[in-house]
């Protein structure tokens, strides 16, 4: 257990030092970006109704969580290497085995740590695209 | 989660409400579904979640859709419930007090309306989570440094409405409060402060304005929807220095308080000092079941065992520093100096400069996560918490007291002892965080019985809890008892007045409408 947490510990420490190392090189004196959950795009300013793009809608409304960093990919990445997957499984982006579905139940209806989402934190048109975009398995 | 109508309202008057309410937000911003209803329950409820059901939501847009919405609620007698971003995680999240409420979900009005970097604060809508507010700062590289709370998910106004704390100098985070805007229950708008005049530019500037000062009157409030808040934020400082020191024994707390307190009273220390106990590290590094798995309470031997092994005093004090280098570095001194009477080792120091990377879960530098949260794993399934948190008066003796009783009481009933205290000057704040599962009825019922005991033994001591969830708001009121519950009676006149019908927010912070105070026996866990 001691041992699978070190290299979760270590994969996310790697997944940070990617994020740093990534950028282009800055200005003398300017921090590196903040990790990728705690720079989301700007929402889309078009009507919420009848969102489309599910990269966008997911950054946006599930970024906080589930970007590089965020609190779900933390728990995820525990979860996944103890299934015996390789931690670049904690990013949901990068799981082949989520359905629609899925994606859209554990959305409304929370799963052990994440609390339910409502239509205001994300429409049924933004989870629809979003469960598009990260139902890759059939 | 099935429909319950609001008290006296029929299934059919119901339907009206939402017609109506539709006519101005339009149908897909009424949600009244069995599955709606469910998202707007209480996630971390502590029992049936049935117990504090709302009938809708409803999610206005807009001022203006804000007071129509108020004016409706009004006509049909259908009590609202405003929520700023419903994350309240552990006080009752977007859940209304009363059964049958309707939620006001203000999370579609999400505009940073002002964001002024020379006279560092901000102006945001009830929607702006700190996440969005943090982001808006980065993209425009303004100087400007947010204070958050442990779950950064919720709402800026939301959590200052709660009288939510941080750790940074700007920590007390109802004290940045500068001029706000609420509609009234008849649907009147108002604004405060200097903003009472038409187009004053020091409405966020100057915090007093003319007459009575009514900006907190709308906090733990059912006096009105905040529909807009000036913060102040705090300028980013050129330099800071973290200085960690770990705290070997229990009572060590005694003098430490006394040793920091009187620095931050004095102004040295500018910061909110948070002080975990040892378990708010653990619960980073793994699932408490890989350190004892029985249902039992660790204990003391083991408790002995794994800060041995993991090389944690009883407590960790991360006290942090900002401004000029040579300031910081003075102020350090004093720090050190002081530390050093009762404590042999040196802090362990980190400096921190402009321009150097932040660490992504500084909340004593103002960054946004959830990461905290992760304690909700440590319990494993469907892990959940709650804080019992009095407020104790800022001296090594209250503090050792309030400790002793708490901790007296917790390991009677055989729960983890998980305290810290946070010091905001003359005064701390002691959180004693109850972690359970949802899934475990016994668990769920220990806490209720031992949350009951912590508020009726603490109160005997004198001091009160300064926030709590739905189910607890009542009794906690109850311990507000100077005069025979005068504040209750002032509160319940006042509401009375502006609100006749009683449809903002019914038994908030257990202050009833005498529309529903037949209501007021309800939803007590």
């Amino acid at each position: 257990m001691k041992r699978v947490l070190a290299i979760a510990a270590i994969a996310l420490l790697a997944a940070c030092n990617q994020q740093e190392a990534a950028p282009p090189p800055q200005a003398k004196g300017a921090p590196p970006p903040p990790p990728p959950y705690q720079m989301r795009p700007e929402a889309a300013s078009g009507n919420r109704l009848t969102a489309s793009d599910g990269q966008r809608a997911y950054e946006v409304h599930c970024g906080y969580c589930h970007l590089t960093g965020g609190m779900g990919t933390n728990l995820l990445t525990k979860q996944r290497m103890m299934a015996g997957e390789p931690p670049e499984n904690g990013l949901l982006t990068n799981r082949s085995d989520l359905t629609a579905d899925y994606v859209r139940q554990v959305v409304r209806m929370g799963k052990n740590a994440m609390p339910q989402q409502t239509k205001v934190d994300i429409t049924d048109a933004e989870l629809d695209a979003v469960a598009r975009y990260l139902g890759k398995g059939k | 989660m099935k429909l319950v109508t609001p008290p006296r309202v029929s299934p059919q008057a119901f339907d009206s409400a939402m017609q109506a309410f539709a006519g101005v937000v339009g149908k897909d911003w009424v949600m009244a579904s069995d599955a709606d209803r469910s998202a707007y329950a209480d996630t971390y409820a502590p029992g049936p979640q049935e117990q504090w059901p709302a009938s809708a939501a409803v999610a206005p847009a807009s001022v203006e859709e804000v007071q129509a919405i108020v004016r409706l609620a009004n006509e049909h007698k259908t009590p609202l419930w405003p929520v700023a971003r419903g994350k309240n995680l552990g006080y009752g999240t977007a859940a209304p007090r009363m059964a049958g409420s309707v939620v006001l979900d203000l999370g579609r009005m999400n505009k940073i309306l002002e964001l002024d970097p020379t006279l560092a604060y901000c102006v945001v809508e009830p929607g702006v989570g700190f996440f969005d507010l943090y982001e808006a700062i980065q993209r425009d590289k303004l100087p400007l440094w947010l204070s958050v709370p442990g779950n950064a998910w919720g709402s800026v106004m939301g959590n200052t409405l709660e009288h939510g704390i941080g750790y940074t100098s700007y920590g007390l985070h109802a004290r940045n409060v500068c001029g706000v805007e609420a509609v009234l229950p008849d649907g009147d708008v108002v604004r405060t402060g200097m903003g009472a005049m038409k187009n004053n530019p020091a409405w966020h500037l100057f915090p007093m304005g003319y007459g009575p000062t009514w900006d907190l009157a709308f906090s733990q409030s059912n006096f009105g929807v905040v529909t807009k808040m000036g913060l102040w934020l705090q300028p980013a400082p050129e330099s800071s220095l973290e200085l960690v020191f770990d705290i070997p024994e229990a009572d060590d707390i005694g003098w430490v308080i006394d040793t920091i307190a009187p620095l931050k009273i004095s102004g040295l220390i500018d910061q909110n000092v948070f002080i975990p106990s040892w378990l708010g590290k653990m619960v980073l590094k793994g699932q408490r079941k890989d350190f004892w798995d029985k249902p039992s309470a660790i204990p003391e031997w083991r408790v002995q065992e794994l800060l041995k092994e993991h090389k944690l005093g009883y407590w960790q004090v991360a006290l942090r520093l900002y401004g000029e280098e040579p300031v910081v570095k003075a102020k350090a001194e004093v720090v050190k100096a002081a530390m050093a009477r009762n404590l042999k080792a040196a802090p362990v120091e980190n400096w921190w400069r402009t321009g150097d990377p932040i660490n992504a879960y500084e909340t004593t530098m103002g960054v946004p996560s959830a990461v905290p949260l992760q304690m909700s794993d440590w319990i494993g399934g469907r892990g959940a918490h709650m804080g019992f948190s009095p407020v104790v008066p800022a001296t090594g003796k209250a503090v050792l007291d309030q400790m002793k009783l708490s901790r007296k009481i917790i390991d009677s009933f055989d729960v983890d002892f998980y305290a810290s205290f946070t010091i905001g000057g003359r005064f701390a704040n002691n959180v004693n965080m109850l972690m359970f599962d949802r899934d475990q009825p016994q668990q769920i019922d220990t806490m209720k019985r031992l949350f009951n005991a912590l508020i009726a033994e603490t109160a005997k001591a004198g001091y009160g809890e300064y926030r709590t969830h739905l189910g607890w708001m009542d009794r906690v009121m109850d311990t507000f008892d100077f005069n025979d519950h005068a504040f209750r009676r002032f509160n319940e006149k006042v509401k009375d007045a502006i609100d006749p019908n009683g449809i903002i927010a019914p038994g908030k912070q257990g202050v009833w409408p005498s529309a529903y105070r037949d209501q007021a026996k309800e939803g007590r866990a």
